[in-house]
């Protein structure tokens, strides 16, 4: 059975539409990650959810009941506020301890959850300071620390790791990531980072404008997004516009771009009128020699001369920018792996990126 | 150093105009009220002894009567005008659109505005002895001549002061407040009164003792209030102040008074503000 469900959830500001026909469900345990642009109404979901916001149309269900009529208080929702709320006049433990009496746990009970909360988000011994002694990531844990003290049906959280800086925030990414599967909370993190929603979230729900977009595994939203705006949204992309179509062979169309280079991709669904968008990942394009042979010729591959404009090396990966001919840029991620070196701009290359790579909308 | 040094030149014109206007004439009054006085005289004996009888004085039970009906006055109207004050606050602190805030607010200050006089005439008019309410009064048995049904009348006159004025100060105390903490304590589980308790009013403490202590202030210099409402028959520390020094001419006596009323306050305010930094850790 579903924990929670909503059906066609709205929400209106005046005449400004902040949802729009929301429907979720979430099973058991499972984390899902809504992820979306700023403003698109990822808090306002969280809100409707949590009671505090009350939709104009559409009902919510939390463990197969209707919660419309309930107020936040009777709703068991754990809610990790973007900046925390920490009760600023009560220590960690007395923050944490907060909804156990009103969840209903024997006060015997109390000191030994609060002791088993705090080592579970490894703040043992910090019970007596207060909030504002605490750093922002310890800060962080003690929300998540009372957020699931009450063992809540459903865990809410908002942006829980965006007021803390880059490193701390992978870092906390991970924990977060073995404490909710450790507890089994079933849970939405709100999120409008792609690294964060796709490495959190068993399922990833994107909206966008207020509605929901897509809805898949992390992979399946990265490698076949449901339209142009999520394949531009999550992760980077280099971006063709079709001004026609050519030939097609054996399921792979040629299409002529704007800058008039020609790419091959899949053939368009039944009912193509002519001008669409092909889109390439950059960790798709290869970047060889261009003296080598053109051995990956065919109608399943594409491969263009270009010239290297710009080499920066980030880490991990190297981007590269090439442009093609007819003006076009695109940009190439490789591994650094040690073997592009020697790759510099003004060299002549040849970007080779297969076929079936190449998404089209 | 030279700039430090300019910026204090700045600060003189205020601070002669307080030391001429205020800290002068309180040392005045402080000199009369250790000098003796002749009944007849205007003021006290020049060149006499200084003494410490008028202060003395204030020890006989009689006086002991209106400091207690001023104070306890007082207290219950600013204890009273927090308790009807702190909601209003709320909802108005917490209104969805900004015009309700604004609407809210002028409204509250056109009503201090009010002239005083209109008010307490308007309070005794309706509730006085020979107010409109009178009958309704005696056919509940309600003796209009009571010390206790004058008290209410008078805290009623004084509570018309002490609520806007606490509304105002906890509009921004509340205002201050993060409204995602009481929404944290109600995703908690805390019924809405309990997450009041709990985490906006302790949190509201610094706000809620400023207006406390304003309409203490309020409450214990009130003049007009007692002086029409209490129909001569309760009257506050401000009457017999102005009685002592305008009617019989004591000043040593209306000096000591006023002096003491000081120090009552200075003290006040020292306690609240312990209680209020005690109570904020709790
Ligand atoms: N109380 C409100 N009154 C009017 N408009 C509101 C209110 N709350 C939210 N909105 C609007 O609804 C839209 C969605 O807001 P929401 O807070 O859900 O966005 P979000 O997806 O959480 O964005 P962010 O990533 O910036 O937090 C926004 O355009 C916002 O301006
Ligand atoms: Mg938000």
């Amino acid at each position: 059975m579903n924990v929670l469900e909503l059906k066609d959830v709205t929400k209106k500001y005046g005449s400004f539409t902040a949802v729009e026909n929301v429907s979720l469900e979430l099973e058991p345990g499972k984390v899902l990650s809504l992820l979306g642009p700023s403003g698109c109404g990822k808090t306002t979901t969280l809100r409707i959810i949590a009671g505090f916001a009350v939709p104009d149309g559409g009902t919510v269900q939390i463990a197969g009941e209707d919660v419309g009529q309930l107020k936040p208080y009777e709703r068991n929702v754990g809610l990790l506020f973007q900046d925390y709320a920490l009760f600023p006049h009560m220590t960690v433990a007395q923050n944490v301890a907060y909804g156990m009496r009103y969840r209903g746990a024997p006060a015997a009970a109390i000191p030994s959850r609060i002791k088993q909360m705090l080592s579970l988000v490894q703040l043992g011994g910090m019970e007596a300071r207060y909030p504002n002694q605490l750093s922002g990531g310890q800060q962080q844990r003690v929300a998540l620390a009372r957020a699931l003290a009450t063992d809540p049906k459903v865990v809410l959280l908002d942006e829980p790791l965006s007021a803390l800086d880059a490193k701390l925030r992978l870092e906390l990414r991970i924990e977060l990531k073995e404490i909710l599967r450790s507890v089994g909370a079933t849970t939405i993190v709100v999120t409008h980072d792609q690294e964060e929603a796709l490495s959190l979230g068993d399922e990833v729900v994107i909206m966008h404008a207020g509605g929901i977009v897509q809805r898949g595994a992390p992979t399946q939203i990265y490698q076949s997004p449901a339209n142009k705006f999520v394949a531009e949204f999550v992760g980077r992309s280099n971006w063709f516009q079709v001004i026609r179509s050519g030939q097609s062979v054996a399921g792979f169309t040629s299409y002529i771009t704007s800058d008039g280079v020609e790419i091959r991709a899949k053939s368009p669904p039944s009912g193509y009128n002519g001008g669409s968008d092909l889109c390439v990942r950059p960790e798709h394009i290869e970047l060889i020699d261009s003296a080598a042979p053109e051995a990956l010729r065919g109608a399943e591959h594409n491969s263009m001369t270009g010239v290297v404009l710009d080499v920066a090396s980030l880490g991990p990966d190297v981007h590269v920018v090439v442009e093609l001919p007819g003006k076009a840029r695109v940009l190439a991620i490789r591994k650094n792996a040690g073997r592009i070196q020697g790759l510099a701009p003004g060299q002549c290359v040849r970007a080779v990126f297969s076929a079936a790579d190449v998404l089209v909308f | 150093m030279k700039s430090a040094r300019y910026k204090l030149l700045l600060l003189l014109p205020a601070v002669a105009v307080f030391v001429l206007f205020l800290v002068f004439p309180i040392l005045i009054v402080l000199n009369e009220s250790f000098h003796t006085f002749e009944p007849g005289r205007i003021g006290s004996v020049e060149g006499g002894p200084l003494t410490l009888a008028n202060y003395a004085e204030l020890f006989q039970p009689v006086y002991g009567q209106y400091f207690a009906q001023t104070y306890v006055l007082a207290i219950c109207s600013s204890a009273v005008s927090i308790v009807f004050a702190f909601p209003i606050a709320y909802c108005i602190a917490r209104a969805e659109f900004a015009w309700m805030q604004k609407a809210s607010i002028s409204a509250i200050v056109g009503l201090m505005f009010l002239s005083s006089l209109v008010r307490v005439y308007a309070l005794e008019l309706t509730f006085g002895s020979t107010g409109v309410l009178a009958p309704l009064m005696s056919i509940m048995d309600i003796n209009t001549n009571s010390r206790l049904y004058i008290n209410f009348v008078i805290l009623a006159g004084l509570l018309q002061y002490c609520i806007p004025m606490s509304i105002l100060i906890l509009i921004g105390a509340i205002k201050n407040l993060n409204p995602r903490l009481t929404e944290a304590a109600l995703s908690l589980g805390a019924p809405a009164l309990a997450a009041h308790l709990t985490v906006t009013i302790p949190l509201s403490i610094r706000g809620i003792v400023s207006a406390f202590l304003v309409s203490m202030t309020l409450g214990v210099s009130a003049f007009v209030i007692p002086l029409i409402l209490g129909r001569g028959r309760i009257l506050f520390i401000s009457n017999l102040i102005y009685s002592r020094f305008s009617e019989i001419a004591n000043y040593p006596s209306g000096a000591a008074i006023s002096i003491v009323m000081m120090v009552l306050a200075l003290l006040l305010i020292l306690v609240m503000s312990r209680l209020a930094t005690s109570l904020e850790r709790a």
